[in-house]
């Protein structure tokens, strides 16, 4: 064996070849035949394209006016920038304030990384009981803190009034740690001598965090905001278990493809089109702002 | 030795665990959805008559009932598109049924007949529920439905107002909403955004009779389509005036179904089957009742929705697996036999030849005004909801907040209802 391992290619190939089988069957194909559905009229879910739309870009045509479509792509927006400022700007702080400190990192580690493991649908009916109108946590606070009359029963209805906030909060608050996480790690990997020298010649702590830790964990930014970026475009479940069918006019991308799959298959497919096209352009341009993808070299 | 000895023993064991299994092996298992559950009041009469046909047949069921919904009807579509069907469906017979049936992927009653002769032989053929699609029968019903305005007496009397008689019309009812409201309490119980249809049948029926409430109109300025805009733009003056939950627009149907039963609410519209459900929610049934919804126009206080929409069905699946066809066979017979069906209608109407005896002596004060209301009914017409797909409900079902908050005029959903419905 030893390095002959290397030599011979047709071996990496064998072990390769069924991960990019299964690639090309159940992501590749599929997306490209939901290329196609996009274009034909498809009557039921689960069955094939019997024809071509007239004419063939009529899903198109009909997104560019519907009003629900233009909502879900304001509302994305909005997520999207959420998600860079709540989740990652969040994470960034944190994972910069854990990296100074010598003892508890790991607690704090697992402390903010626990969301993550718990599924997006129990926090969304967790999340329903918080900001629940009659009896919820939130509006039972106020009351005892006296912001709401409570001999009047005086309540907030949270998913009408204020639509995005209530369900942007557990989107942000459940996805802190995963980023906090990464951005952890790229913080461990830059070189400790690094920090020293910079003490040596009178740095403060702020200018370290200015002029080293941030320029050096570009890259580790420029991943946590491509994945928030693509994360947000296509986020479901915990906006559909709290606002389901875009109740208050929370559409997304996703929840308004989800809420076209069983009534029109063909446009809910347009849909899923745009989705991945807005995603590759905004991962390019993020990639594009950050330049370099290295934390640093 | 010894770990070869371990290893030796550890394999004959499984490979015994394996031959014997199917010497233990009993009967046959099958798939059954059905929507007798949560607070379906026969939600555990179904799992006492399956506990009774397991222990007959010797059979076992592997139930996925669950709350009748538009998730549950879409899940039901998914699954038959996914090829994961159940073996038996008890679903709607009207146009939700469409999509399986065109497919073939049931089986008819008459195909059963050709192998099992008194398949569904002790009901009403008339009765049964055709398919749209093709006028044959596929479906075999248990009990009828009715939907009827229940009332919260308790919180009727806080108000100072009369429980709702034969005689009380529309105006009178808009009269004891606003009384209602005035004594601090919320008149109608009723999710806008998630069980709009309840509302959406008597508000339109009240603009039309029980001869013409299950036409879908052909345009929206024929007589019917305008009964629909009417009707639309009566529930939006409902919401207007107050008369419904302040979250109706947010909130669940569990959520104001509980106003209901924690006397926050006075009204609510549902069906037949929420008799159980309210049963168990509250702790004394005496203040609870049904009566007739409050008429308008042509339509008298005594004509009411209701009818057979659901029924067993046997999928294609189940028919052709030899092992499972008996056992499926067995089972709807065995739920749609005149003692279950007895057990199951309660006050609602049956297809059995010789009729339901249910046993009265048992029943609670709502059952009770159940059984005054279904005999002050003059007239009764299926929901007509059940023409339209899930597609073509979408603008109105879906869209109830746009409606009522006059985002999207009513002529203007109810236009969008019928193009989607001529595709």
């Amino acid at each position: 064996m030893g390095p002959s391992i290397y030599k011979n290619k047709k071996r990496i190939w064998v072990f390769l070849a069924p991960a990019f089988a299964f690639m090309v069957v159940y992501l590749y194909y599929p997306f490209i035949q939901n290329i196609l559905n996009s274009f034909m009229h498809i009557k039921y879910m689960g069955t094939a394209g019997g024809e071509w739309n007239s004419p063939w870009y009529k899903n198109y045509l009909t997104l560019l006016s519907d009003p629900k479509m233009r909502i879900a792509l304001k509302n994305t927006g909005i997520t999207i920038a959420a998600t860079i400022i709540g989740q990652v700007g969040i994470a960034l702080v944190l994972s910069l304030l854990v990296s100074n400190i010598e003892r508890g990192s790991g607690f704090f580690r697992t402390v903010f990384f626990f969301p993550i493991v718990v599924s997006a649908t129990a926090l969304g009916l967790l999340f329903n009981l918080v900001f629940l109108y009659d009896k919820g946590m939130v509006n039972q606070f106020l009351q005892f803190a006296g912001v709401l009359n409570r001999e009047a029963n005086q309540l907030i209805d949270w998913k009408s009034k204020y639509p995005m906030f209530t369900m942007l909060t557990p989107v942000i608050w459940q996805y802190v740690g995963f980023y906090f996480v990464i951005l952890l790690t790229g913080l461990a990997g830059i070189p400790e001598d690094l920090y020293e020298a910079a003490t040596i010649d009178g740095a403060g702590r702020w200018q370290r965090v200015r002029y080293i830790s941030l320029p050096l964990l570009r890259g580790s930014i420029s991943t946590c905001v491509i994945l928030a970026v693509t994360g947000a475009l296509k986020v479901f479940d915990l906006p559909w278990t709290m606002f389901v069918n875009g109740m208050s006019n929370t559409w997304l991308t996703g929840t308004y493809m989800y809420s076209k799959v069983y009534s029109d298959v063909d446009y809910a497919s347009a849909i899923a089109v745009v989705i991945v096209v807005i995603g590759v352009i905004l991962s390019a341009a993020v990639n594009r702002i950050f330049g370099k993808t290295e934390d640093f070299q | 030795m010894r770990k070869n000895h371990v290893i030796t023993l550890a394999g004959i064991m499984a490979v015994s665990a394996v031959l014997a299994a199917p010497a233990f092996a009993e009967g046959v298992t099958i798939n059954v959805t059905t929507t007798y559950a949560g607070e379906d009041s026969n939600a555990q009469n179904f799992k006492d008559s399956v506990a009774a046909w397991e222990e007959e047949s010797g059979n076992k069921v592997e139930d996925s009932s669950a709350t009748s919904d538009e998730s549950f009807k879409s899940r039901i579509i998914t699954d038959f598109e996914a090829g994961s069907e159940p073996d038996v469906l008890f679903f709607f017979n009207g146009v939700d049924s469409n999509q399986f049936v065109e497919q073939g992927k049931v089986v008819s009653i008459d195909e059963i007949r050709e192998v099992y002769p008194e398949y569904a032989s002790n009901m009403k053929d008339e009765m049964l529920g055709a398919s749209p699609v093709d006028g044959v029968n596929y479906s075999v019903p248990v009990n009828g439905y009715w939907e009827g305005l229940f009332v919260n007496k308790d919180v009727l009397n806080a108000a100072g107002v009369e429980v709702p008689t034969i005689d009380t019309t529309w105006e009178d009812f808009l009269k004891d909403c606003e009384a209602i409201k005035e004594a601090g309490y919320t008149p109608i119980a009723a999710s806008l955004q998630e069980i709009p249809h309840y509302w959406f049948e008597y508000a339109i029926y009240n603009f039309q009779s029980p001869q013409t409430h299950n036409t879908v109109p052909e345009s929206v300025d024929d007589e019917y389509g305008q009964a629909w805009v009417n009707g639309l733009n009566d529930i939006k003056a409902l919401y207007e005036a107050g008369y419904f939950p302040e979250n109706t627009l947010t909130a669940t149907d569990a959520e104001t179904f509980q106003l209901f039963t924690t006397d926050k609410a006075a009204f609510l519209i549902d069906g037949s089957w929420k008799i159980g459900g309210i049963t168990e929610a509250v702790d004394d049934i005496d203040h609870f009742a049904v009566v007739n919804v409050p008429g308008k126009g042509d339509r008298k206080t005594t004509d009411e929705i209701g009818g057979l929409s659901m029924g067993y069905y046997i999928t294609r699946k189940a028919w052709e697996d030899e092992e499972k066809r008996d056992a499926a066979v067995s089972f709807v017979s065995f739920m749609t036999s005149d003692e279950v069906v007895s057990k199951f209608s309660g006050v609602s109407a049956t297809a059995l030849k010789d009729g339901a005896s249910p046993d009265v002596s048992e029943f609670n004060a709502l059952q009770l005004s159940a059984l005054d209301y279904t005999a002050s009914i003059t007239g009764i017409c299926p929901a007509v909801q059940d023409n339209l797909s899930a597609a073509a409900r979408e603008p109105i079902f879906a869209d109830m907040a746009s409606i009522v908050k006059g985002d999207v005029d009513a002529a203007d959903a109810v236009a969008a209802v019928l193009e989607a419905n001529a595709e």
